[in-house]
């Protein structure tokens, strides 16, 4: 089956005249009068994409690719308006392609998307193909980040709007990684019963999580590399070299990456340089521990590595000079000299270099960090986080500044917002003061009466308490009835739950799928969680629309559990239990549909 | 074994609601008189159970409240008439009750209508004498009793309350339930006469104590016993009654309904029923853009009327009826 076409128009590439062709798979290109075409970029290829002004001479359209920015140039052939709504196509469809490669593309060889064009920018009057995420500089390889600015690839993934690509692999993976809304989203919507657009509706924060966390990206680990040996019999150790290892090792250690270039292919082959590192001396002056001495029996003199050896790292200046400022707070020689004149005792806690054999693996530390940081804020090019601290340097000089700490700063304005409720008194007494002045009114009572009665109830109570004695009848009532109290909670607490699993499964079921149709219910009657979440709220009349549906699978709840109630009985299980179990869900399925058909009348007109 | 226990009770004594209580047309009238038999024997009961025992009885009188006993004031060892008959302590602390009761009952000023009741006095006089008693190296100067931390009492509350809600003072109840839960002080209620009461209701179940409502008010004894008599130690292998319902829906603070959803408000919490554009609570505004899309949003019978806010609200009924949960 010949693949089918997306769109095409008359282009030239190289001044040729041809055809290009979107395919669902590849974009091609042939050259007139030729069957085969010359060019064709599978859609994983496609990275940037650039246009030429509008009203330019020529209609053009380049193509990056990830293995290669400069790409291809198309120019459009036909005469200028079609070449332009042919062009518009392609760039609509290209940006897509790009889009989804873009939220698919490794993490480790993030590619920028045009944002604006070396050639022309994206002509005015249309809006961007892409909405660049943050502010992208195409012209600098992007900083290593691990929080990357990508929202989301294209699109809101709003309701009732086509689903893209992307969209439906974030939702199937929302669904892998939450298995009890994948059971939802089976029962409910691989069913039939809701639509996949009314599922999402209301779950949209869950797909920006997952958007959010695809679009991070790793960072470089932390540990040193340090390739750990595994014995094997015969005394042997074996380290298994990947091209990550060896990538590394070259970066951690530029020693190893020159004597790499000098020393392979001529005279050591790959697997003999490295066989031989790592039995040199080189190797295991690069470890992170002292542990070396443990096999230190493998080391061997070797005429190649032993001349990239370097001299240990521990006189008391390190090898490696730091060429920036030190900062004079963080200076301890800052004030060396003030010590004398101030009496204070010279400090011994903190000298570099005490204990001479630790040095070099500080300083390896501190050189492994450093690097791990630069690698962070981007070495290479003056990103915005490096120009941020390169600002702050340039305040250096202003010293209070610098030890003016906010946080030390007395809050001058905190007043706090005083909390008083309008009207408590009428707020709290409104309604009580009824009940009251009801009982109060029905008799009339005179305080005076009602005191001089308390009074007299006083009067002998020693010989009302000798008289004391509890009716019978009364006592054994209120036993009763307590003891029925306690009775009733400790049968919950301990009946053990005997419902049939398939029984108790098709009940599980009915309450999730009716708690759901109560999200959607309520939801579309409610204003929806923030205004952020959807682009395009659903109109009044939608909303409406889905109240009415999902009242309709509500008003169907009573059916679906008596039929569960018959099943139980069937089974000879007490159906009163089934039903007791399902009143909470009944109870909210009658509310939802009691205040469906109340409103519906104030709706209609 | 058991530790011993302390039960500071407070007695609700409105002399207008013991007055509606002894009507004959009540299903099982209670007086005055019969109630304060039945509470002496209940608390003889609670000091003979265990030696240690301490008890203290606070009285909530209309417009103020009163420590009438407590185990640790000396004052209640001068007793006149002495029964020969009787176990001496019961009869100091019966005496001491009683008489204190007719002290200050005597002394209430006789105005037309009776000032609301003390109930929240007495809870907190309660819960600072506990504060006191349960922390004794920091305020016992002489050793008037000798409390070693290790049997130092199982403290609990336990509200006789005949009384309605006083609204007024859900604030100060609500405050006195959270210094209760940070004492760990139980606060049982027992009520005695009248409507069930949503505060005590609250303040027993938020702190871990039991409300029963008094239905056969002529076995009030009866109940005390079963249900107020077992310290918290003990409630842990042993049941007590209470009651299983309890109204937690919030009622919205601009008229009071009950509400099953809400507006609250960012800042301070506050609820109501419907968007407002100044919380009147913590007088933060709100975007008017938040209110536009809420009110947009909301189902067209639930707008309220807009003179809904200004009249003064019309609660015909209290509270709905509470709902199991
Ligand atoms: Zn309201
Ligand atoms: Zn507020």
């Amino acid at each position: 089956m010949p693949p089918s076409t997306v769109c095409t128009a008359k282009a030239s590439y190289k001044k040729a005249p041809g055809l290009l062709e979107l395919t669902d798979t590849h974009l091609q290109w042939s050259q007139d009068g030729k069957k085969a075409p010359s060019i064709r970029v599978p859609y994983a290829e496609l990275a940037s994409l650039f246009c030429s002004k509008e009203g330019a001479a020529q209609v053009r359209l380049k193509v990056g690719l990830v293995s290669d920015d400069a790409g291809h140039n198309f120019t459009f052939t036909s005469p200028q308006p079609v070449a332009l709504s042919e062009r518009e196509t392609f760039k609509r469809e290209l940006t897509n392609i790009i889009a989804r490669n873009r939220s698919t593309a490794e993490p480790t060889t993030p590619k920028p998307v045009i944002a604006t064009s070396p050639i022309t920018p994206v002509s005015n009057g249309h809006p961007p193909p892409l909405r660049p995420s943050g502010a992208a500089t195409p012209a600098l390889p992007p900083p290593i980040s691990r929080a990357a600015s990508v929202v989301s690839s294209g699109g809101t993934p709003g309701p009732g709007g086509a689903v893209s690509a992307s969209d439906f692999k974030l939702r199937k993976k929302v669904l892998v990684n939450n298995p009890e809304l994948a059971t939802l989203h089976r029962e409910l919507v691989m069913t039939g019963q809701i639509t996949e657009a009314e599922f999402w509706e209301g779950r949209e924060h869950l797909l920006a999580a997952q958007a959010a966390a695809d679009s991070q990206k790793r960072g470089r680990p932390g540990a040193l590399v340090d390739p750990r040996p595994q014995t094997v019999e015969g005394g042997d150790i074996k380290i298994v070299i990947t091209p990550q290892l060896v990538h590394d090792i070259f970066e951690e250690f530029p020693i190893v990456a020159k004597a790499y270039n000098e020393n392979v292919p001529k005279p050591l082959n790959e697997a003999d340089f490295w066989k031989r590192y790592f039995q040199s001396k080189l190797f295991h002056a690069h470890r992170a521990s002292i542990r070396s001495s443990a096999t230190q029996n493998v080391v061997k003199d070797d005429p190649i590595f032993d001349k990239y050896l370097e001299k240990e790292d521990n006189e008391l200046e390190p090898r490696r000079q730091r060429d920036e400022e030190v900062e004079i707070f963080i200076d301890l020689g800052a004030t060396q000299e003030d010590h004398d004149v101030t009496g204070n005792e010279k400090d011994i806690t903190m000298q570099a270099g005490k204990q001479k054999g630790v040095l070099p693996l500080i300083r390896k530390f501190n050189e492994h960090s450093e690097r791990l940081l630069k690698s962070a804020l981007g070495e290479d090019g003056p990103t915005t986080k490096r120009r941020r601290i390169d600002d702050d340097a340039s305040h250096l000089r202003d010293y209070y500044a610098q030890i003016d700490i906010e946080d030390l700063h007395d809050l001058q304005d905190t007043t706090g917002i005083i909390l008083e409720m309008q009207d408590r008194q009428r707020y709290f007494e409104g309604g009580m003061k009824s009940a009251a002045s009801e009982d109060a009114s029905k008799h009339e009572i005179d305080i005076k009466v009602a005191l001089r009665e308390a009074k007299d109830n006083l009067h002998d109570w020693a010989g009302a308490l000798s008289n004391l004695k509890l009716e019978k009848k009364a006592a054994d009532a209120s036993v009763v009835a307590m003891t029925q109290n306690v009775q009733a909670r400790l049968t919950t607490k301990t009946r053990k739950n005997d419902i049939p699993e398939g029984l108790f499964r098709q009940m599980r079921t009915c309450q999730t799928a009716a708690n759901e149709f109560l999200r959607q219910f309520w939801s579309s009657v409610y204003p929806p969680l923030s205004d952020l979440q959807s682009a395009n709220p659903p109109t009044p009349a939608q909303k409406a629309a889905k109240a009415a549906k999902m009242a309709g699978y509500l008003a169907k709840t009573h059916e679906k559990v008596e039929a569960l109630v018959r099943t139980a009985h069937a089974e000879g299980i007490d159906p009163e239990r089934v039903r007791v179990a399902m009143k909470p869900l009944t109870d909210a399925v009658d509310q939802a549909l009691t205040f469906h058909r109340t409103r519906k009348p104030v709706n209609a007109k | 074994m058991d530790k011993p226990s302390h039960i500071s009770v407070i007695l609700d004594l409105s002399p207008s609601q013991w007055h509606l209580s002894s009507l004959p047309e009540n299903p099982h009238p209670l007086s005055l008189r019969s109630f304060l038999s039945q509470l002496l024997a209940f608390l003889n009961l609670h000091i003979a159970s265990k030696h240690e025992n301490t008890l203290a009885v606070f009285g909530a009188f209309p417009s103020k409240s009163v420590m009438l006993y407590s185990s640790t004031d000396p004052e209640a060892d001068n007793t006149e008439n002495v029964n020969p008959n009787m176990y001496h302590p019961f009869q100091v602390v019966d005496s001491r009750v009683v008489t204190r009761i007719e002290e200050e009952l005597e002394s209430l000023d006789q105005s037309e209508e009776e000032a609301p009741i003390g109930l929240v006095g007495a809870l907190t006089k309660a819960l600072c004498y506990i504060n006191r008693i349960i922390h004794p190296s920091a305020s016992q100067s002489s050793g008037t009793t000798s409390e070693d931390p290790t049997t130092l009492p199982d403290p609990r509350i336990l509200v006789l309350s005949v009384s309605p809600d006083l609204s007024t003072s859900y604030i100060p109840i609500m405050n006195s339930i959270f210094s209760a839960q940070k004492l760990k002080v139980v606060i049982d209620v027992c009520k005695v006469y009248g409507p069930d009461t949503v505060f005590l209701e609250q303040a027993a179940h938020l702190t871990g104590g039991s409300y029963i409502y008094l239905d056969r008010r002529d076995a009030l004894l009866q109940h005390l016993i079963m249900s107020h008599m077992p310290s918290p130690a003990l409630r842990k292998l042993m049941t007590v009654p209470t009651q299983d319902k309890i109204d937690f829906r919030a009622a919205c603070f601009c008229h009071k309904n009950i509400v099953d959803i809400g507006f609250v408000c960012s800042v301070c919490l506050s609820i109501f029923c419907a968007p407002v554009p100044v919380c009147s609570t913590c007088r933060t505004k709100f975007p008017i853009k938040t209110l536009q899309r809420l009110n947009a949003s909301r189902p067209p019978g639930l707008k309220p009327a807009n003179g809904a806010l200004k009249t003064a609200p019309s609660t015909p009924h209290t509270r709905g009826p509470s709902t199991p949960r």
